[in-house]
C-alpha cells in the first residue's frame, strides 16, 4: 500500500516530462487510459506500457514507476485469480489455456491503467494539478480537496509506516497464518490510520476556515498554465494516437492480434 | 548488552541516517540519545527490536544479531514506547488495548488479566480501565502507551521523545517511573532533546549529529560543554548556565540538584 501511494507523489525533477504543460501530461495519461480500455489485446497493452516505461524513463522517475507496478501486483494478483476462478465456475466457457489467456490479459490491462497515471502524479506538482482542474472548470472546493489528498499522500504513507512499526513492536505479525487471519490481523493498522485522517480533516477545515477559506468565489493565481509549441504537439499526438486507436478498433478491416 | 557495530542505515530516499555508529549500553544503564532533529536519534531507536535492520554493520541484543530474529521476538526483550501515542491505538478500551501485546506474546488469559491490571494501576489509568483509548488526555495516552510496554516487563525500555506535550507534573511522574525502572534492573534508553528533563536524571548521554556520535559520557561533562551541545542545536540546563553565572561568588560550574545549588547561594550570602 505505502508502495503505491509513493508512486502517486511529486518527484522533482527537471526533465522535459516535467516541463511539459500539466494538461499535456493529463493528455498523454487519459490516452493510454482510453487505448487500455479500448483494446483487450495482450500486444496493444505491451505497446502502451512500454511507452509508459519509456516516458518513465526519460523523466527520471522510472525507479518509483517501478515502485507503483510492484506494489500494485497483489491487486493484479486478484483481478487475475477472481478472472480465472469465476469463468471456471461458469458452464459453456472456452477451454482453460484461452480462460488463463484472458484472466492474464484482464490483469495486464490493470498495470497498465494504474501505472498511465502514476506518470502524471510523478512528474506534476499538487499546485499544477490545481491549476489544470480549474482551468477544466471543475469547481475550486473540489479542486482543493483533491489536491490536499495528493499532498497528504506522503504523510499518509509515512503514517502508515509509522503505524506498522508500532504495532509490530507490540508483537503483531502481519505474515502469519492464513489470509483470513491475516486479513484481520490489518484491524490494529486500519482503525488508528483512519482516526488519524479523520482527526488530520477536523484541523485543517478549522485551518482553512480561519484562513477564509471560500469567502472570494474568484481565484487568481502566481502562475498562469500557458500552453507553448512543444505542448500542442504533444497534445496533437496524443490526440491522433486515440483517434488511430479507435479506427483500428471500430472501422479498419485489419485487426491487431 | 545492547551493541552497535559501525553501523550505517539509509532509508529508501537515499538519506544516510546512521553514519558508523559504534556504541555499547550495558544492563541496568539509563542512557540519553540527544541531538537535533534529524540527527538518527528515533532511527537508532528502531534498530534496537530490528525494525529497521542496519545496510551495514549489526546491531546486538544479549549477543542476538538482529538481522537474525524477526521484530516480534525481540520485542518481547525490546519494549518501544514511540512518540505519537496515537499511532499505536485501536481496542475499544484501555484494558483491551494493554492486553494486544501480552494475547500477541502468548500469554495465559489469567497471566494477561494480572498484568494488566499490574500495568494500569502502576501507571494510575486504574479508573479508565472501560474508557475509549481516544477519549484519554495527551498526557494519560502517554501513560496508556507507557503502561502497553511495561505490561509485558520487557528488559530494555526505550522512550522516544517521552516529553513531547507533557506537562510539568507529567514529566515528574516519568522521571519517578524512569527511576523505578531502573532500580529494577531494567535498562531505560530516551531519546530527547529535552535537556532540563534529562538534567534531572543525569543518565549517561549519547549526542548525536547527522547520524554520528559526537559524544558518549556522563551528563555534567557532556551539559558542561555548552561549544559542543550548540553544535548539535541544544542548550544546556538552565541549572548549568546558573552555576556558571555564579563563578564571580566561587561556585564551581557543575550539574547541581536545585536544592545543593541553593544551599551554596545561601552558603556564600551567609559568608
Amino acid at each position: 500500500m505505502a508502495t503505491i501511494l509513493q508512486g502517486l507523489q511529486f518527484y522533482p525533477g527537471d526533465s522535459f516530462i516535467h516541463r511539459l504543460d500539466p494538461r499535456a501530461k493529463l493528455l498523454i495519461s487519459t490516452t493510454f487510459l482510453l487505448i487500455t480500455l479500448i483494446y483487450v489485446e495482450v500486444t496493444v497493452t505491451t505497446i502502451i506500457v512500454a511507452a509508459e516505461a519509456f516516458l518513465a524513463a526519460i523523466s527520471g522517475t522510472m525507479r518509483r514507476w517501478i515502485k507503483t507496478v510492484y506494489g500494485s501486483i497483489p491487486f493484479i494478483a486478484a483481478v487475475f485469480l477472481m478472472n480465472y476462478l469465476v469463468r471456471m465456475l461458469i458452464p459453456g466457457q472456452p477451454p482453460t489455456q484461452i480462460i488463463l489467456y484472458e484472466s492474464f490479459a484482464a490483469a495486464y490491462r490493470l498495470i497498465a491503467l494504474l501505472a498511465s497515471f502514476s506518470i502524471f502524479f510523478l512528474t506534476t506538482t499538487p499546485e499544477e494539478i490545481g491549476m489544470t482542474l480549474t482551468k477544466l472548470r471543475i469547481p475550486y472546493m473540489y479542486v482543493f480537496a483533491f489536491i490536499s489528498a495528493i499532498r497528504f499522500t506522503p504523510i499518509l504513507a509515512e503514517e502508515l509506516q509509522t503505524i506498522m512499526d508500532s504495532q509490530r513492536s507490540r508483537g503483531l505479525e502481519l505474515d502469519k497464518g492464513n489470509p483470513l487471519t491475516r486479513l484481520r490481523r490489518y484491524i490494529p493498522i486500519l482503525v488508528p490510520l483512519i482516526v488519524n485522517v479523520l482527526r488530520r480533516s477536523y484541523e485543517l477545515a478549522e485551518a482553512m476556515e480561519v484562513k477564509c477559506f471560500g469567502a472570494s468565489k474568484k481565484r487568481t493565481y502566481l502562475k498562469e498554465l500557458k500552453l507553448r509549441p512543444k505542448d500542442l504537439v504533444v497534445m496533437v499526438l496524443a490526440l491522433t494516437s486515440i483517434a488511430t486507436s479507435i479506427y483500428f478498433k471500430f472501422i479498419s478491416p485489419i485487426k491487431i492480434p | 548488552m545492547i551493541r552497535f557495530e559501525s553501523v550505517e542505515y539509509v532509508y529508501p530516499n537515499g538519506v544516510k541516517a546512521l553514519d558508523g555508529i559504534d556504541l555499547e549500553i550495558g544492563d541496568g544503564e539509563i542512557v540519553a540519545i540527544m541531538g537535533e532533529n534529524g540527527a538518527g536519534k528515533t532511527t537508532l531507536i528502531k534498530h534496537l527490536n530490528g525494525l529497521l535492520k542496519p545496510v551495514k554493520g549489526r546491531v546486538l541484543i544479549d549477543g542476538v544479531d538482529t538481522r537474525n530474529v524477526t521484530v516480534a521476538s525481540l520485542s518481547k526483550k525490546v519494549g518501544i514506547v514511540f512518540q505519537n501515542p496515537d499511532d499505536m491505538f485501536f481496542s475499544e478500551s484501555v484494558w483491551e488495548e494493554v492486553a494486544f501485546a501480552l494475547r500477541n506474546f502468548g500469554y495465559d488469559e489469567e497471566v494477561v488479566r494480572r498484568r494488566v491490571e499490574n500495568a494500569i494501576n502502576f501507571m494510575d489509568l486504574a479508573g479508565y480501565a472501560d474508557k475509549s483509548p481516544f477519549t484519554l488526555s495527551g498526557g494519560e495516552k502517554k501513560r496508556l502507551a507507557l503502561a502497553i510496554v511495561l505490561a509485558w516487563s520487557p528488559d530494555i525500555i526505550a522512550l522516544d521523545e517521552p516529553t513531547i506535550g507533557q506537562d510539568m507534573l507529567q514529566k515528574e511522574k516519568l522521571l519517578q517511573v524512569i527511576k523505578l525502572l531502573n532500580s529494577q534492573g531494567k535498562t531505560v534508553i530516551i531519546s530527547s532533546h529535552d535537556v532540563e528533563f534529562i538534567a534531572d536524571l543525569k543518565p549517561r548521554i549519547v549526542l548525536m549529529k547527522r547520524g554520528r556520535v559526537v559524544a558518549d559520557g556522563d551528563a555534567e561533562e557532556i551539559f558542561l560543554n555548552e561549544e559542543l551541545l550548540r553544535s548539535c542545536n541544544l542548550l544546556p540546563p538552565q541549572l548549568i548556565t546558573l552555576s556558571k553565572r555564579l563563578d564571580f561568588i566561587g561556585i564551581k560550574p557543575r550539574l547541581y540538584p536545585p536544592r545543593e545549588l541553593a544551599a551554596e547561594i545561601m552558603t556564600r550570602f551567609r559568608r
